[in-house]
């Protein structure tokens, strides 16, 4: 071991201690600012409560802070390639043992169209390598809905021919969809895992690039007690105003979280469930996830799958890392805060969960943390609630205070003490904490003149930074209430479901506003007026809180407006360098989409694309390929003939889509189905021959 | 249910359906239904062929008639549907040599049907000596690799103060010299 390298590796053990020093000294700074200021006479029980919320929330806030300002310094000293490094040694070289990296796609109701119009730009970026002989694009699919399934189908089926031989492009939908996403992923290793060394895991909006995927199985191969490498996406593709505003932050101010976190985590990282690579066997090992005891929402299933697989791996002794200086990694976001909101909805049970691993046995201190962390990212809403109540209350109490100048034997007025300055210190240094990173990102535009152009330049960034944090005000307290009664919602025990996620860009109307938003508006407004009535001094501080409750149902409308968004693209506004120099695999996303291939017996109504695919040979005969070839026990054939006699008597609208899933799912069922819609009073209308016009040829 | 490979019906000779067709019969007005839609049924497949078209209908009717023969049709339409797939069944099994492999038979169907195989339908219909078994089976695809499965068994989590009541029951009994079984204590079994 050289010194320099001895000196490195020394420096590596202080990055935890400098991390986690800075962030409780500066909460105990801002504590005894606050403690200072609220001893005035003693310290009453609210205070108190103030004091720990206080403590809590500067905590978490001061943990953003350092992560940003130490990612900050890290980016200042590295040059501004955004750009996943060549990869220089071919996976083969390292080893010298061929073997197989699997790119997974776990998919659950989405667009067939969006999901392999996605593969296809990731295949062909990787095709672009040269590498591509390595790898296999297998979707892994979750799909309920027997419209989407069948189409799912026809879109594999149509690749798998283009792409010709060797196969390397597999499908599979899953019979019964336990333990959701991880359990999808734990079906794949039992099933294939033992063919890959490797698995790339996505999803179903993410996008890679070649290079970063050849760069990944690198560093794996590189180092064989790594496990996992997390590449952090960039968020991409949305047009809204809204989507554009979180873009540009997560462009802006990501890349200074991501290279802080990566400084303290080290070896010790966080699986955000996508665009990461893992090692396949100790995977399989380590990560398959029980069920926690108890019922729902707290046991059963756990739902945040990723961070618990994280964790069971750096229990194991694997390394575990965020590659914060790769580039190439992307996925989308919801294009309105309502789906903002939503997805936050799906995201808070599972976080909530983790309560209840932070304190379980054999986890890593960081592991600890990472959940500690989830957890806070929902509970701090309701702290923030809290802690503006606690804070009305206390300034109502204050309010009815009236002071003595005179009392004792004093001869002169005692003027009472005031901490103005002490709480306009802790106001401003909060305020710094929340701000500042923004300021940095800002000043790493203006020392990297080419960063500085992929964002529009220095001035409109500025302005996109002001604008976007204005609207971060905005809707800060909307959020706080949308998230403070989802983990009411958890704690009260109530399951709060996973829905399909709604991906595509779209806006939002009056009546979706005002369902979503209308009780804001209503505690803005009652809020207001009490503290307007009975703490006038309180009300003026309370403005920026009211504000963003009061105006939430325009707000929320107008920042949906895809018209605006790309309005304030062509004025240079919220640029991202996707926007500025869009990498290839996101243009060539964008063409896959814009010349979507016509699949046959597709082009009908898709609510019915399911008895369609029954009906047209083709279809059916591809989709009865792709089911397992089992003999239904009789109550299931008893079962599926009851369904058809229903679809007979009653029409296709009187099945479920389950029903209609299960008449899909065995080739008996399927059969009957084919013959019965040829045998009835009119032929099943098909959008003619594949077999018949080609075969022809 | 099921597809009709490998019944009986698919079994018979054109002699005995002859034979069991003069014995029982298919009424001329139930064939009449069915045959129309027969034709429908076969251009959907991909057979286009005036003379294709014949030569295969004649083959349905012949298995329709020997199943009329030994039960009688409930619904003669749907039972023509049912021998036009089960002869193609036929065709695309002793193309490729199949003896009871579904899977492969399914996968050829979706080939054959795709229309990636040029005058298949012909070669179904008798028309054509050469054999495109090499052609269909070059272009049958699998959804799924071979398996090669890993194990994958959940790994315990223990959980901070979990079941803390019946443990700390359990180490109270053990006090008391009533040791029992302590993990059945701790998972909360008598």
């Amino acid at each position: 071991m050289t010194a320099s390298t001895g000196a490195r590796n020394l420096l590596r053990h202080l990055h935890k201690p400098v991390y986690f020093s800075l962030v409780i000294l500066t909460t105990l700074g801002a504590m005894s600012l606050l403690s200072a200021a609220i001893q005035d006479k003693g310290t009453t029980p609210l205070e108190l409560l103030l004091l720990i919320l206080y403590v809590i929330l500067m905590l978490w806030i001061n943990a953003s802070f350092w992560t940003a300002a130490i990612g900050f310094v890290r980016l200042l000293r590295r040059p501004d390639d955004l750009g996943p490094p060549p990869a220089e040694h071919t996976p083969e070289a390292e080893t010298g043992t061929p073997f197989k990296t699997a790119l997974v796609m776990p998919v659950y109701n989405e667009d067939p169209e969006r999901v392999f119009a996605g593969l296809r730009a990731i295949w062909s970026s990787l095709v672009e390598t040269g590498r591509h002989e390595g790898f296999e694009i297998f979707i892994l699919s979750d799909t309920r809905d027997p419209n989407i399934w069948v189409k799912e189908e026809m879109h594999w089926r149509r690749w798998v021919e283009e792409l010709g031989q060797p196969v390397r492009l597999f499908y599979r939908n899953r019979v019964e969809n336990t333990a959701r996403k991880s359990g999808n992923l734990a079906d794949f290793c039992r099933g294939w895992g033992g063919r890959y060394r490797y698995m790339i895991v996505l999803d179903a909006d993410s996008i890679m690039t070649g290079a970063t995927l050849v760069e990944m199985v690198r560093r794996m191969e590189a180092d064989r007690r790594l496990a996992l490498i997390q590449v952090p996406p960039v968020p991409v593709n949305r047009h809204s105003l809204f989507a554009r505003m979180i873009q540009f932050a997560g462009s802006l101010y990501g890349r200074m979280f991501a290279a802080g976190l990566a400084f303290w985590q080290q070896d010790t990282g966080n699986f955000w469930g996508h665009n990461a690579i893992i090692r396949v066997r100790p995977f399989a090992d380590h990560c398959g996830l029980p069920k926690l005891p108890g019922r729902e929402p707290f046991g059963g299933d756990i739902l945040s799958h990723d961070f618990v697989e994280a964790a069971l791996l750096a229990r194991a002794g694997w390394k575990v890392r965020l590659a914060d200086d790769l580039g190439g990694s992307y996925e989308e976001i919801p294009p309105t805060l309502i789906d903002y909101a939503k997805r936050d909805r799906r995201w808070c049970q599972g976080n909530l969960q983790h309560a209840r691993l932070v304190l379980a046995q054999g986890f890593q201190t960081l592991s600890r943390i990472h959940f500690a962390m989830g957890v806070m990212s929902y509970l701090a809403s309701p702290l923030w609630l809290l802690f503006l109540v606690a804070t009305g209350i206390e300034a109502y109490f204050k309010s009815l205070e009236r002071p003595v100048y005179f009392f004792g034997d004093n001869v002169l007025p005692v003027w009472p003490q005031t901490y103005t300055v002490e709480m306009t210190t802790v106001l401003v240094a909060t305020l710094a904490m929340l701000f500042l990173p923004k300021v940095m990102a800002l000043f790493l535009l203006a020392v990297k003149p080419r960063l500085g152009r992929l964002f529009g330049g220095v001035p409109r960034a500025t302005l996109s930074v002001l604008i976007e944090s204005l609207f971060s005000v905005l809707l800060a307290p909307v959020l706080m209430l949308f998230q403070s009664k989802f983990v009411a919602a958890i704690l009260l025990r109530t399951a709060v479901g996973w829905p399909a996620q709604r991906r595509g860009d779209h806006q939002t109307g009056f009546a979706e506003a005002l369902g979503a938003h209308g009780s804001h508006t209503l505690i803005a407004l009652v809020a207001g007026a009490l503290a307007y009535v009975y703490v006038p001094s309180f009300f003026w501080w309370f403005t920026p809180v009211l504000a963003g409750l009061a105006l939430s149902i325009p707000v929320s409308m107008i920042t949906s407006r895809t018209s605006l968004g790309i309005l304030a693209r062509r004025a240079g506004l919220f640029l991202t360098p996707e926007e500025s120099a869009e990498p290839p695999v996101l243009r060539r996303l964008d063409q896959n989409l814009a010349s979507p291939s016509s699949l046959p017996c597709c082009e009908i109504d898709e609510q019915e694309l399911w008895s369609r695919a029954a009906a047209d040979p083709y279809a059916y005969a591809l989709h009865a390929s792709l089911l397992p070839d089992e003999t239904p026990s009789r109550r299931r054939r008893h079962y599926l003939e009851g369904l058809i006699f229903q679809l007979q008597d009653d029409g296709t609208g009187s099945l479920s889509p389950a029903e209609k899933r299960a008449l899909l799912s065995h080739r008996d069922g399927l059969y009957e189905l084919h013959t019965l819609l040829w045998a009835g009073a009119e032929p099943p209308a098909t959008t003619g021959s594949r077999a018949g016009s080609e075969g022809a040829t | 249910m099921g597809p009709g490979v490998g019944s009986d019906v698919v079994g018979t000779s054109p002699t005995a359906v002859t034979s069991a067709s003069q014995g029982c019969g298919l009424e001329a007005g139930h064939w009449r239904r069915a045959a129309g839609r027969v034709a429908a049924y076969l251009a959907a497949l991909g057979v286009q062929e005036p003379r294709e078209v014949e030569l295969l209908w004649g083959k349905v009717r012949l298995r329709v008639e020997a199943r009329a023969a030994v039960v009688p049709l409930e619904n003669p339409v749907e039972a023509a549907i049912e021998e036009t797939h089960g002869l193609l069944d036929l065709w695309i099994a002793s193309e490729l040599g199949l003896e009871g492999d579904a899977n492969t038979l399914c996968a050829a169907r979706a080939v054959v049907l795709g229309g990636g195989v040029p005058g298949w339908s012909a070669r179904w219909a008798g028309l054509s000596e050469h054999s495109l078994a090499p052609e269909i089976r070059a272009l049958c695809v699998n959804a799924v690799p071979e398996p090669a499965p890993l194990t994958m068994e959940p790994n315990p989590i223990d959980l901070f103060m979990h079941r803390l009541g019946a443990r700390l029951a359990a180490m109270i009994r053990c006090i008391l010299g009533r040791p029992g079984d302590p993990d059945a204590a701790a998972r909360g079994h008598p």
